[in-house]
């Protein structure tokens, strides 16, 4: 049971750390060192060093840690829910509803996403709330498709059928019957949505187009470090290597997850 | 010598023995028939030998004086490429999808090493499996054939480079009723035109009686009594064997008894039921037409046809789960109007049970919870202690014990899942069990209990049955009077044994001879 479950073990360190550093380390994530500016890892009170203008790496990286992940679940809550109530709802009434209702999403599907966050973000300026837009108005797609088709399919099984005969009302067979029977799928596809969504805000804030400093994220601590590689590696390697390392676990559960249920 | 033949052999997957000290023979030209319920290790037994299981097989297994116990994989392999042919249940995963009929009886030909076909020759092997227009099939796709015509594309790849032994698990249950009786007689033919040995598998003892020469009864990964057909079969020995013979419902039997019929409660008149066309295209399936039909108090009517007859449209639009488009249902003399517009009390006089007794639990409710669903709507001015004396009491009515009322569906068998559902179909006393299929998923001895169920409950309550079945013996056993049903239309009706001893229609002798 626990050996299946390996992969949790890094992620609950990591959060668990990025969680408690705030409270440990000496150094805020935005406060500037002037003694310490480009210090050495190990160097006095700062473990891996500080960056150009002085500010704790180690500090930095839980920040940009805690930040990526925040959006990532809130993204992923929104479309497991979002994704959820409009698949479901559309798998359930079926013919002319739910050909309407996925057709936009198949309309949304086909937006050119970067560009749409992009046109955003110059027209409302960068603030954290678009990048939740953007990535929620992508996100929650596939999991409505997926869940439609898995109410489809249950809808025929004749345990539903028997429901109905048993007089049970529409709304409280949905609620009792489908949700409980596509939890499972809907979880996998949740756990395989906040990688995703970790790799898209990362990508959005190494473009720039992410959160605004001094708040900081993954993304761009691996911009800073990418920009600065030559110079301090630490920068590059610290950043990206945690980012390596909570995707690949969050995607094995992930995938453990779908083939168990799927 | 016999052509094949086992002596000890048992069956191993991931250090688990499940088949063990199997002995029989198949002689040339004959048929032995291995018989069991599901899980007994019938399949294993037949297919470990080949390879073809994930199982590993020891013991003595010799077939044309090759033992296979002894032998490497590529021994086998050539073995199965010469000297044998399969035939499985699934006829549509079984072939190919994107290879041509015509390709696939090529390499099949060609396997044992034998030049290519010409056209003509393999024609003419589609021919002797009784396949008409042969040369135009040839460049057909698997999925282009019907379920029977793709048996029969199956046989004629299995037999096309001439093997010594036909190993066929479950020929026939996955087709419809009256196409088995063919299938079976066509086994029956290449059997004794090529000397052919034939190991056949079957959970059904009615499809191998007068096909099987040597019969072997498995329960539980061991062989409970082997002997002639005829022999066992009339005079069983052991226990199980006898059970199984009891079981297995025949038309010679003697009629069963049942209670009397009193006065109309249904009445069907011209209902029919079409189906808009899948996809974009235009235009409606009819799958009923013009069914009226009647059903006293107490009675049971057995609705029989092949797969796609509409009977089960007809079950489910009585049943109130199906739609209606035409005609109207009639329930003691009073219009029942469609679905969304039946009262509570009316959706509570009819209550449908399903074929498939797992996938009709919801795998995450405990089976009191289950059985006590209708009453939570159908009877909402009962109290707490009432529903769980009256879901007591339904589970005792279908024989189970008290202590299933926590259990989860994934943990119950086939049969016990069954009566489940049955005692979830009683709890608020309906009139009218529409049962779809309600046996055929279950092994014979499971389903032959249902059965004396059903009629206990009928003689008891005063029940009236619609029981929808492929299989007009099982039917006979708790049936007044039959339905028969082709492509959507009722073809023939009356008196149960009436229409057994003088059936008028082609459709209806069919079914009669299949069973």
């Amino acid at each position: 049971m626990l050996k299946s479950h390996l992969a949790l073990f890094p992620l609950l360190a990591i959060v668990t750390l990025v969680l408690l550093l705030p409270f440990l380390l000496p150094w805020s994530y935005d406060q500037i060192d002037w003694d310490a500016v480009r210090a050495p890892a190990f160097s006095g009170s700062h473990l891996f060093g500080t960056d150009e203008i002085g500010r704790d790496r180690l500090a930095r990286l839980a920040a940009g840690t805690r930040i990526t992940l925040m959006v990532a679940v809130a993204a992923a809550l929104v479309s497991l829910i979002v994704g959820i109530a409009w698949g479901a709802t559309a798998g359930w009434i079926g013919g002319r509803v739910d050909e309407a209702m996925m057709r936009i999403v198949d309309g949304l599907y086909a937006l050119p996403f970067m560009f749409i966050v992009i046109l955003l973000m110059v027209v409302f300026g960068r603030s954290i709330l678009l990048v939740f837009v953007g990535i929620g108005l992508v996100e929650w797609l596939t999991m409505a498709r997926v869940v439609r088709g898995q109410v489809m399919a249950l809808k025929q099984r004749p345990f539903i059928l028997a429901a109905e005969a048993a007089g049970t009302p529409s709304t409280v067979i949905l609620l009792r019957h489908i949700l409980p029977n596509i939890a499972g799928v809907a979880l996998a596809y949740l756990m395989l949505t906040v990688p995703q969504v970790v790799m898209v805000e990362s990508f959005l804030s190494f473009l720039g187009l992410g959160v605004q400093e001094p708040l900081t994220s993954l993304g761009i601590l691996v911009k800073e470090g990418a920009d600065d590689m030559d110079m301090t590696p630490l920068g590059l390697a610290l950043p990206g290597g945690l980012l390596v390392v909570i995707l690949v676990c969050l995607t094995i559960e992930g995938e453990r997850l779908r083939d168990r249920f799927s | 010598m016999s052509l094949y033949e086992n002596r000890n052999m048992a069956v191993t997957i991931a250090g688990n023995r499940l088949v063990e000290d199997v002995s029989l023979k198949v002689e040339a030209g004959h048929c032995t028939a291995i018989v069991g319920a599901s899980g007994s290790g019938k399949s294993l037994t037949c297919l470990s030998p080949f390879g073809l299981t994930s199982g590993v097989a020891s013991g003595t297994m010799l077939l044309d004086g090759i033992d296979l116990g002894r032998a490497g994989s590529d021994q086998i392999r050539d073995v199965r490429r010469r000297l044998t042919g399969f035939i499985f249940q699934q006829p549509l995963t079984a072939l190919t999808p994107h290879l041509t009929v015509g390709t696939q009886l090529q390499e099949a030909t060609m396997q044992a090493g034998s030049a290519r076909p010409s056209r003509r020759e393999l024609a003419r092997k589609l021919e002797r499996v009784g396949l008409s227009r042969a040369d135009e099939r040839l460049d057909q796709f698997p999925h282009r054939l019907s379920g029977g015509e793709r048996q029969r594309v199956m046989i004629a790849a299995a037999i096309a480079h001439d093997p010594r032994l036909l190993v066929a698990d479950e020929p026939t249950s996955a087709l419809d009723a009256s196409l088995r009786a063919e299938i079976m007689v066509l086994l029956d033919e290449l059997r004794a035109e090529k000397g052919l040995g034939l190991l056949l598998v079957s959970h059904d003892l009615a499809s191998v009686e007068g096909h099987a020469d040597q019969l072997v009864v498995m329960d539980r990964g061991a062989v409970v009594e082997r002997g002639p057909a005829r022999q066992v079969i009339a005079d069983p020995e052991e226990d199980y064997t006898r059970r199984l013979v009891a079981a297995t419902p025949r038309l010679q039997e003697p009629a069963p008894v049942l209670s009397r019929p009193g006065q109309i409660l249904l009445e069907t008149r011209g209902l029919g039921v079409a189906f808009d066309r899948p996809g974009w295209r235009r235009g409606k399936i009819r799958a009923l037409a013009d069914a009226s039909i009647m059903l006293r108090q107490g009675e049971s009517l057995a609705i029989v046809g092949g797969s796609g007859s509409g009977k089960s449209t007809l079950g489910r639009a009585i049943a109130g789960i199906g739609p209606v488009t035409e005609g109207e249902i009639l329930w003691q003399g009073a219009a029942l109007p469609e679905r969304r517009n039946r009262s509570l009390e009316m959706r509570g006089l009819v209550q449908p049970v399903f074929q498939d007794p797992v996938a009709s639990l919801d795998p995450h409710w405990q089976v009191g919870d289950i059985v006590a669903e209708p009453l939570r709507y159908l009877r909402p001015d009962l109290t707490q202690a009432d529903r769980i004396e009256m879901t007591r009491r339904a589970l005792s009515d279908v024989d189970l014990a008290e202590e299933f009322l926590t259990r989860l569906p994934a943990s119950l068998s086939g049969g016990q899942a069954q009566r489940v559902a049955i005692a979830r179909a009683i709890v608020a006393s309906p009139q009218l069990l529409v049962l779809d299929e309600a046996t055929s998923a279950l092994d014979p001895l499971a389903g032959a209990e249902i059965l004396k169920l059903l009629v206990r409950l009928q003689g008891e309550n005063g029940l009236s049955l619609l029981f929808i079945s492929h299989d007009i013996a099982a039917a006979r056993r708790l049936c007044h009077r039959v339905v028969v049903m082709e492509e959507g239309l009722i073809v023939e009706a009356g008196e149960m044994q009436e229409v057994i001893d003088h059936p008028r229609y082609p459709a209806t002798q069919k079914l009669i001879a299949a069973s």
